[in-house]
């Protein structure tokens, strides 16, 4: 019991580092939910195009980004680039490489997600004489987005969670002012249980707030995948 | 000799009667029909008495041997009704073959050749043995049908019970299996049989019994059921039912 | 050195990448499988219990979790080997996501045929043998390969815990070389020559059991 009093001492003092860590690291992750799904809606688009050269590109593009770890990339970046006198600052490593690899995904839960959808409305659309961006736009996307809530609401999830990869390229997220906080008190286990906590407090959040999103924005008679 | 027999059974669901006072009895190479109007507790029968749930009061007399009792084995029990449903309820990711030896192997622990053999002679019964490498999914409606019964009567079971066997099966298939019990009866086998169907009903002889909201009204055979019956409820059903078909 | 010489250096470390993959995943479906059984057989306290242990570990990232097996257990006195590590990490959050995989399929098998199967006498246990399970197993490989893609992906973890797998030896390599874009470049198509031959193996699996009508692919 004493032990956790010093503990929690022990963070007090290393509170301001600790708080701004997590700043960060909600900030890596409100980025990259964003420009995810702004890329993912993109991939998204281009996956439906006429062009087989398009659709088939697409495909790799995604298969490629499921397939491979997002460290790779990001090591590419930060380690790799500076050889040809590229400097990036690891929020924007992060930021770029976690964009690609979750638009990836975000793009695959929408292509799921058109596949279940009524072809026959979308030929209506067609048939009324709407563009085909405007029928993307106005039919395609609102309808797929919906259906979508839980899968993109859980990649919501996956991405706070692994920001925490960031640390691995130097960026200042709250892992990496535990790790700090841990070595320099030697408090290892607690300080990672303490961690654990946190980001399973931070994932409630999203839990909640998704659940709430869900139930205001999901269509009557529409059943989400 | 009597094979089965219930007294003053009594069904509750949440408090709620669904069988009352059934007093039934099967004797040994007899077949019975029990008819009756959606909801009359014609399925819960069937569960009652191969134990599939509990009966709230009453008995059941299996060949002499109280099966209500708590001390009941009633996976032996089971293991002796063979139970054949509307549905077919054919375990999808088995082939034909290895529907009917599944029980053969993990209940009777019969070595797989002679689960085999044994199989492939209730499949040739059914006349379902040059289809045993298919599965369900690739079956007609009747061929299921026929497969569950292969199945049923390969653990030689004392009864075999059947839970309305035409009602998804079209006029063509309904025949198929109509002639498959009347084949079965010849061969004395003993069979209870719930169905809404007239026409099996008429077919396959037998007595008829007539359930509603969970008490036997009347008992005779089909004919005399069927004719100008003096109670209302059951001219009622049967002339909806000539109507359906 | 050649992009080639960079490919079949860092093919030396594929050895440990599949190892912790393989073990990582198999701790996962162990896990998985136990969590879906007992959820099916256990009691409502079970059940709750369950729920929370899922809860808790797709609520931790995997790195966080890592740390806290092989570093923070160390200072309550439980060394932790590194493999071991990553599947008390890696293995147990995948078990919780594949005990959620395994539920969903568990519930997509047809009731009647549970029901036929308990008629014909058989116990609850040989009910969820030889009807459910081999059923769930089926339905659940788009949910599986998913996982073990993640566990894949996840593996590079390891290098922080020493094992010298891919990405350890790019990290190696590419400090004595300093030609980072070439070899991490290669370390992603390891990753994903790797990852074509996991999913074209399971898939592989999944047609040689293929049951026709059960599920449609
Ligand atoms: N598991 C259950 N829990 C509660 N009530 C039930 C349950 N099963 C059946 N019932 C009720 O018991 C009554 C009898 O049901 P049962 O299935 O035996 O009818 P049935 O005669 O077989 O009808 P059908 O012709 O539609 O098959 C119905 O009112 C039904 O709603
Ligand atoms: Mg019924």
């Amino acid at each position: 019991m004493n032990d956790w009093i010093a503990f929690f001492q022990q963070v007090m003092n290393f509170g301001p580092q600790i708080m701004a860590g997590l700043g960060n690291t909600l900030l890596l992750a409100a980025i990259i939910t964003v420009t995810g799904l702004v890329g993912g809606i993109v991939v998204f688009y281009l996956s439906l195009s006429h062009n087989r050269l398009c659709r088939k590109l697409t495909e790799g593009y995604i298969s490629f980004f499921i397939g491979t770890p997002l460290i790779a990339l990001l090591f590419l970046m930060y380690y790799g680039l500076p050889q040809w006198g590229v400097r990036l600052s690891p929020l924007l490593v992060a930021v770029i490489g976690f964009t690609m690899n979750v638009a990836a995904y975000n793009a695959r839960y929408l292509m799921t997600a058109y596949r279940g959808l009524d072809q026959d409305e979308l030929e209506a659309a067609r048939a009324q004489g709407f563009s085909s961006l405007q029928v993307f736009r106005l039919i395609t996307l609102p309808q797929v987005l919906r259906l979508s809530i839980p899968a993109l609401s859980n990649q919501v999830i996956l991405n706070l969670k692994d920001s925490s990869v960031a640390f691995l390229i130097q960026y200042t997220e709250f892992f990496a002012q535990v790790q700090d906080f841990a070595v320099r008190n030697f408090q290892f286990f607690k300080a990672y249980l303490m961690a654990g906590l946190v980001y399973l407090a931070l994932v409630s959040v999203i839990v909640i707030a998704s659940r709430w999103l869900e139930r205001r924005l999901i269509l009557p008679g529409v059943r989400p995948l | 000799m009597v094979l089965l027999q219930t007294r003053n059974l009594g069904m509750e669901y949440d408090g709620k009667p669904v069988l009352r006072g059934i007093d039934l009895d099967l004797a040994e190479g007899e077949l019975k029909v029990v008819m009756g109007p959606s909801g009359c507790g014609k399925s819960t029968l069937l569960r009652c008495l191969n134990r599939l749930v509990t009966p709230t009061s009453g008995q059941i007399i299996f060949r002499d041997e109280d099966v209500t009792r708590p001390d009941t084995d009633v996976r032996a029990l089971r293991q002796r009704i063979g139970f054949v449903f509307q549905n077919f309820a054919l375990y999808r990711h088995l082939s034909v073959l290895d529907n009917v030896t599944l029980g053969l192997r993990k209940l009777r622990g019969m070595p797989l050749g002679e689960a085999v053999e044994r199989a492939k002679h209730e499949l040739r019964r059914m006349d379902m043995v040059e289809h045993h490498h298919k599965y369900p999914a690739q079956l007609s409606g009747g061929q299921k049908q026929r497969v569950a019964i292969a199945r049923a009567l390969a653990m030689d079971p004392a009864v075999l019970f059947f839970d309305e066997p035409t009602s998804a099966l079209d006029p063509l298939m309904s025949r198929e299996i109509i002639n498959v019990i009347n084949q079965l009866r010849r061969d004395n086998v003993s069979m209870l049989c719930v169905t809404h169907d007239l026409f099996l009903a008429r077919s396959v002889g037998g007595r008829v019994l007539f359930l509603d909201q969970g008490v036997i009204h009347a008992e005779g055979d089909a004919e005399q059921l069927f004719g100008n019956h003096s109670d209302p409820r059951i001219r009622a059903f049967f002339s909806q039912e000539a109507g359906n078909q | 050195m050649s992009f080639i010489d960079i490919l079949a250096l860092l093919a030396t470390g594929a050895g440990y990448t599949i190892l912790v993959t393989l073990m990582c995943s198999a701790t996962g479906m162990a896990v998985g499988l136990a969590i879906a059984m007992f959820h099916r057989l256990g009691s409502r306290q079970v059940s709750a219990c369950l729920a929370v242990f899922t809860y808790v570990f797709r609520g931790i990232p995997v790195l966080v979790l890592l740390f806290i097996v092989f570093f923070g257990l160390p200072g309550m006195g439980i060394g932790v080997p590194p493999l071991v590590s990553m599947m008390l990490s890696l293995g147990l959050i995948a078990g919780a996501y594949l005990g959620e995989v395994f539920r969903g399929a568990l519930d997509s098998v047809d009731g009647n045929e549970v029901l036929a199967a308990q008629a014909m006498g058989m116990s609850r246990m040989q009910v969820l043998l030889y009807i459910e399970l081999p059923q769930m197993l089926r339905f659940s490989v788009p949910g599986m390969v998913n996982e073990f893609t993640t566990v894949l992906k996840y593996s590079p973890f390891a290098y922080t815990v020493g094992i010298p797998e891919v990405m350890k030896q790019a990290m190696a390599l590419s400090a004595a070389t300093l030609r980072g874009v070439e070899i991490y470049l290669a370390v992603g198509l390891v990753y994903f020559a790797i990852y074509k031959v996991l999913v074209t193996f399971v898939w592989a699996l999944e047609k040689r059991y293929r049951v026709p009508g059960l599920t449609e692919h």
